[in-house]
C-alpha cells in the first residue's frame, strides 16, 4: 500500500491533521484500531478551563500559562496557530454548529450538575453556557441510569460561584414510552429521532415548565439526524433545549467523529478502522514504510509523511509495562516526564500524579525526539494526547491540545512540500 | 450525649470472629451487642485471599492445625454453604519443589483427617490447563473458596434476627470498669457523633490484629502480632480450582479463584500498626514473579488490585522468631479473670478463617463459664441464614439470576452484574451505608473498570431514592473513588492503566468531581 501521508489514530488530532492534509492535496490514509477517543469524550472543545484556577478567557490566559509550562505542547502551535485550528475546525464541523470565543470560556453542566469550563460547544450545547445564571428545568428519563436529573438539579443549583448570578433548577423525571430497562445511549438517540416519541415526551415536559428558560436532557438527542430532535424539541418547547453529556459512549462525541469522519472522505483522504500501526522501517532519517495489520494480517504502507496521533495510556499510544518501562509501541520512541525509579502514582487520587504529564517530547516543529536526542524522522510528526506536558482532564485542554497540534502538524507537512516545490 | 445500652455479651471487633461469636451467641439465647470501629469485615477477614482450607496447607508442619481445619472445613459446607464455592484444589509439584516433600505430605493427610486423592500430572492439566506443564505431582483436596463478607453478614443477620444489635462504626473509646471487674464499653457513634455506653455481663474482645489495643484499654495485655500478608487479585479466573504449590508454606504460593478474578497469596511480614499495611512495589512484583511458577504467564496478566491484610497473630513463644509461618495459627481465648484477676473480660486471639466458627464456639463456651451458665454451642448445626447445606455459590448462577427480570431492571455495574434492584435492596438493609459499604455487599466496583461507571450510578439513583443528601451522595462518591484509587496505584500497567486512564477521564474529564459545588 502506498499512500503520501500516513495519520495513526482516528481521534480529534488525528482526524484534523488527516483532514487537513487531504484537503492540501496529499493522498491521506487515516488507520485507527477503533473509533478513536472521540466517544469517550464530551463533544465539547476544551482549550484552558484551570490554570490551574478557573480560567475565564483561555487567550488572556495562555501566554502566562505558556510562560509557568514550558513544555507544554501549546508551544507547539501558539497562540496564533491554536486561534487558526478552531476557526478552521468551526467550519469544518459547520452541520454541528460550533461556537464559542477564545477570548470567553462557557461553563456548561457536567451530568453531576457542576459547571465545566470549554471554549466551544456544539449547537445541541448552545443553551448550556450557565456562566450567567438562569432558570433551567433539568429532565431525565426514568430509568436511564447515566442521568441523575435530582442530583444534578441539586449540585447546579449550588454551581454558581458568587459573585456569579444564581442557577435555579429543578428536576423531573420523564417517563419512557415502552419498556424502561437496560436503555444504552445508542438506542434512546435512536427512538428520539421517532417524531412521536418526541411528542410523546415534550407533551410530558409541558405541565413542568413553569419559569424554565431554558430546558436541559441528556445527550441523546438522536445521532444523524441530531440537528432535527434538538430543533424539533425546541419548537415544541419553546424555549432552548440543551444536551448534558455523561458517561461514555458519548452521542456528541460519536457526532463529532461522524463529522470529521464525513469530512475526511469528502477530501479524498482514507480511513481503515480496526487497522493498528505495529511497526516501521526507515531509510537514513526518514520514515519510508509503517506496518499496519488489517485484517490481523500485517501490510506493509509505504508513506512520505506520518503523523502519530495515538493518544496517550488511556487508548494505547504509550504503554507501561509491568517492570515499569513506558514504551511508544509503534516507532519505540522515548517517553519523557519520568525520571528513573520514580513512583508514577501519588496516594491522593484527585492530585497530580507524575505520570499525568509522560509522553513524547517534540522539537519545535512538533517532531517527537528521538534516542539521539534529535528528531527522530524528518517526516515523522506527533500530535494530540500522545505529547508530553498536558494534562488534558485537570486543565480541560484535550481537544484545544488535539487540534492545534494536529493542524500544526499538517501545516508543516504542507509548508514543508510549498517549499520543495518552489 | 451519652445514652446507655445494657446487654449480657459486648462483641468488640465485626470480623469472622466477633461476627461468629454474635451468632453462637444469640443461638444459646444470650443478649448479644456486637460494635465494630467501622463496618463489618473491613479488617483482616474482609481482606484476605478467600480459602476455605482444606487443612492441606498444614499437614506437614501443623498436623493438629491441619485437623482442625479438615473438620472445620465439613462443617462449614454443611452451615454456611452459600458463601462457598466448592472449587476443590490442588497440590502440585514443581519443578522448584522438593519431591520428598510430596512424600512427606501424602504421608502426613491421613492422620490430620484431610481426604487427598493423588492424580497424575495429566490429569491435572486436563483439569486446570493454565497450570504448569512442568508439574511433576500433583494431589486433590477440598480446598474452596469462601467469600468472608457473606459469611460475617449471614452471622450478623442470624445473630440480629434472635434479637443481637449490631452497631457498625462505633469504636470503642473506653473499656468501663467496675474495681476488678469489666462491666462494658464506652463506643463513639461515628455517624452521628454520640456517645454510647454499653453495659454488659461480660465483654468479648474479638479484635483480631487490633486485640492488643481494646486489651490495653482495659489496662492488660494481649500478646497479638500483626502479619502482614499482601494479595494481588487479577481480572480473569485463571484456574477454577484453588492452586498450591506442595512445598513448606512461603510466599505467593497459593491462587484462589474468589467470584470471577483469581487472587495470588501472600506473604508474611511482622508490622507494629495493624493499619499501617500498605503493600510495596517490590511485594507486587514478588507475587506476580511468584504466580509464574505455578501458571506461567500469570505476571503478564492484568491485575487488578493489590491489597493486605494483618493476621492476628499469637507467638507460641518467646523463641518463635525467625521465619513468621513457624508460628502458631491456633487460636486462644484468655480468660482475663483468671489471667489478671479481672472479669467480665473474654479475649480471643489468633486463628483463621476457616476455624472461625471453631474459635467462637471456644470463646462463648469461655464467656458460659465467666458467667456460670451452661448453654451448648449449636453452631455446626444450624445453617445460617441463607444456606441449606448444598447450595453452594456457583458463579453463573449469579448471570442466570440476573437475567432474570432484567428488562425492566437496569444494570448499575456491568462488571459485577449488579441491578437496580439489587443496589436499593441493599441501600434499604444497610440504611446509612456508603458506596464502599455497599461494595462489601454487592461487589460493585471490584470488577476491571474498578468503579468508573457504577460510582456515578449509584451516588446519583441513591440521592434520587432518598438515601443520601447532596452533600453525602457528593461525599460518598469522592471517599469511594480514593478508596478505589488506594488499591490500583501500585498494579497499574498494561491495559489496567488504560482502564485506569478511562476511569480518570470520566472523574475529572466528564463528571469533573473535582469541582463539584460543596
Amino acid at each position: 500500500m502506498i499512500t503520501d501521508a500516513l495519520v495513526i489514530g482516528a481521534g480529534t488530532a488525528g482526524l484534523t491533521a488527516g483532514i487537513r492534509l487531504a484537503r492540501g492535496g496529499l493522498r491521506v490514509t487515516v488507520v485507527a484500531s477503533g473509533e478513536g477517543c472521540l466517544p469517550l469524550a464530551s463533544g465539547t472543545i476544551d482549550v484552558l478551563g484551570f490554570a490551574p484556577e478557573a480560567v475565564q478567557s483561555p487567550r488572556g490566559a495562555l501566554p502566562g500559562f505558556l510562560d509557568a509550562n514550558p513544555e507544554h505542547p501549546y508551544r507547539i502551535s501558539g497562540l496564533a496557530g491554536l486561534e487558526q485550528s478552531l476557526a478552521w475546525f468551526v467550519k469544518t464541523t459547520e452541520p454541528l454548529g460550533y461556537h464559542g470565543e477564545l477570548s470567553r470560556n462557557q461553563w456548561v453542566p457536567t451530568v453531576l450538575g457542576g459547571l465545566r469550563p470549554t471554549a466551544l460547544v456544539p449547537r445541541s450545547m448552545a443553551a448550556a453556557d450557565l456562566g450567567a445564571g438562569g432558570e433551567v428545568l433539568i429532565a431525565g428519563i426514568r430509568g436511564f441510569r447515566d442521568f441523575h436529573p435530582a442530583l444534578l438539579a441539586a449540585n447546579l443549583g449550588r454551581a454558581a460561584a458568587a459573585p456569579a448570578p444564581a442557577i435555579r433548577t429543578r428536576a423531573v423525571e420523564l417517563e419512557w414510552p415502552g419498556s424502561a430497562g437496560d436503555m444504552p445511549p445508542f438506542r434512546l438517540a435512536r427512538r428520539l429521532e421517532d417524531p412521536e416519541i418526541r411528542r410523546r415526551l415534550a407533551a410530558q415536559l409541558h405541565s413542568q415548565l413553569g419559569d424554565a428558560t431554558a430546558v436541559g436532557l441528556p445527550a441523546v438527542l438522536g445521532r444523524e439526524r441530531a440537528a432535527e430532535v434538538h430543533a424539533d424539541l425546541e419548537q415544541r418547547l419553546g424555549r432552548p433545549v440543551f444536551e448534558i453529556p455523561g458517561l461514555p459512549p458519548s452521542l456528541p462525541g460519536l457526532r463529532l467523529f461522524d463529522c470529521m469522519r464525513r469530512a475526511l472522505l469528502d477530501a479524498g483522504g482514507r480511513l481503515l478502522m480496526g487497522s493498528t500501526a505495529i511497526s516501521a522501517t526507515h531509510h537514513r532519517d526518514t520514515v519510508d514504510s509503517v506496518t499496519i495489520t488489517q485484517a490481523s494480517r500485517p501490510v506493509k504502507v509505504s508513506t512520505g509523511f506520518v503523523v502519530l496521533a495515538t493518544g496517550g495510556f488511556a487508548t494505547g499510544g504509550i504503554v507501561r509495562q509491568p517492570d515499569g518501562q513506558l514504551q511508544e509501541p509503534v516507532f519505540g520512541l522515548p517517553v519523557h516526564g519520568l525520571a528513573p525509579g520514580q513512583e508514577p502514582f501519588g496516594d491522593v487520587y484527585l492530585a497530580e500524579h507524575p505520570l499525568d504529564r509522560v509522553g513524547l517530547s517534540t522539537d519545535a516543529e512538533g517532531r517527537p525526539l528521538g534516542v539521539a536526542g534529535g528528531p527522530h524522522a524528518v517526516n515523522l510528526y506527533a500530535a494530540g494526547a500522545v505529547l508530553a506536558g498536558a494534562l488534558p482532564w485537570r486543565e480541560k485542554s484535550g481537544e484545544g491540545v488535539s487540534l492545534a497540534t494536529g493542524w500544526h502538524a499538517a501545516e508543516a507537512i504542507l509548508s514543508g512540500r510549498r517549499e520543495d516545490a518552489a | 450525649m451519652t445514652e446507655a445500652l445494657e446487654c449480657q455479651l459486648l462483641v468488640i471487633g465485626g470480623g469472622s470472629t466477633g461476627a461468629g461469636v454474635a451468632w453462637d451467641a444469640a443461638l444459646r439465647g444470650f443478649q448479644v451487642i456486637l460494635a465494630d470501629r467501622g463496618d463489618l469485615a473491613t479488617g483482616t477477614a474482609g481482606r484476605f485471599h478467600g480459602l476455605l482450607h482444606s487443612g492441606g496447607r498444614y499437614v506437614v508442619r501443623d498436623p493438629a492445625g491441619a485437623r482442625e481445619c479438615a473438620r472445620e472445613n465439613v462443617i462449614l459446607r454443611r452451615v454456611a454453604s452459600a458463601a462457598i464455592e466448592d472449587t476443590g484444589g490442588l497440590f502440585v509439584t514443581t519443578p522448584l519443589d522438593d519431591l520428598d516433600y510430596a512424600d512427606r505430605f501424602l504421608a502426613a493427610c491421613p492422620a490430620a483427617e484431610v481426604p487427598v486423592e493423588e492424580i497424575s500430572p495429566a490429569e491435572a492439566l486436563r483439569r486446570e490447563p493454565r497450570l504448569t506443564p512442568a508439574v511433576r505431582r500433583a494431589f486433590a483436596v477440598r480446598d474452596g473458596s469462601i467469600d468472608s463478607w457473606k459469611l460475617i453478614w449471614s452471622c450478623a443477620r442470624g445473630a440480629e434476627q434472635l434479637g443481637a444489635r449490631i452497631l457498625p462504626y462505633h469504636p470503642v473509646t473506653a473499656i468501663l470498669r467496675d474495681g476488678d471487674r469489666v462491666t462494658g464499653a464506652r463506643l463513639h457513634d461515628l455517624r452521628s457523633g454520640d456517645e454510647l455506653d454499653v453495659r454488659a455481663e461480660c465483654v468479648i474482645n474479638a479484635a483480631g490484629a487490633w486485640s492488643g489495643r481494646v486489651a490495653q484499654m482495659a489496662g492488660c495485655e494481649v500478646a497479638v502480632r500483626p502479619g502482614k500478608g499482601v494479595m494481588v487479585a487479577i481480572n480473569h479466573r485463571l484456574a477454577n480450582c484453588v492452586v498450591n504449590r506442595c512445598h513448606m508454606t512461603g510466599d505467593g504460593d497459593i491462587v484462589v479463584p474468589s467470584h470471577s478474578v483469581s487472587v495470588i497469596g501472600t506473604t508474611d511480614t511482622p508490622v507494629e500498626d495493624p493499619d499501617d499495611i500498605e503493600a510495596t512495589a517490590e511485594e507486587v512484583a514478588s507475587m506476580m514473579a511468584a504466580g509464574d511458577v505455578l501458571l506461567p504467564g500469570f505476571s503478564r496478566s492484568r491485575a487488578l488490585r493489590v491489597w493486605s491484610g494483618a493476621r492476628p497473630l499469637l507467638p507460641k513463644t518467646a523463641a518463635a522468631v525467625g521465619d513468621d509461618r513457624e508460628v502458631s495459627r491456633s487460636h486462644a481465648v484468655i480468660r482475663h479473670a483468671q489471667r489478671d484477676a479481672l472479669g467480665g473480660l473474654i479475649s480471643i486471639a489468633g486463628g483463621k478463617l476457616t476455624t472461625f466458627r471453631l474459635m467462637a464456639k471456644d470463646t462463648v463456651d469461655a464467656a458460659c463459664a465467666e458467667l456460670g451458665v451452661e448453654k451448648s454451642c449449636t453452631t455446626a448445626e444450624t445453617p445460617l441464614p441463607g444456606s441449606t447445606g448444598s447450595n453452594y455459590y456457583r458463579l453463573p448462577d449469579h448471570q442466570a439470576d440476573f437475567e432474570k427480570g432484567r428488562a425492566d431492571n437496569p444494570m448499575i455495574c456491568e462488571c459485577e452484574l449488579v441491578s437496580q434492584a439489587d443496589l436499593l435492596e441493599a441501600a434499604r438493609v444497610h440504611p446509612k451505608g456508603q458506596i464502599d459499604d455497599l461494595r462489601r455487599v454487592l461487589r460493585v466496583g471490584m470488577g476491571p473498570c474498578q468503579g468508573g461507571f457504577c460510582a456515578f450510578r449509584i451516588a446519583g439513583l441513591l440521592h434520587g431514592h432518598g438515601a443520601y443528601d447532596r452533600t453525602e451522595a457528593n461525599a460518598t462518591l469522592r471517599a469511594f473513588v480514593q478508596e478505589r484509587w488506594k488499591g490500583q496505584r501500585r498494579v497499574l500497567w498494561g491495559q489496567q492503566l488504560r482502564q485506569a486512564r478511562l476511569d480518570t477521564w470520566i472523574f475529572q474529564g466528564v463528571l469533573d468531581i473535582e469541582h463539584l459545588p460543596t
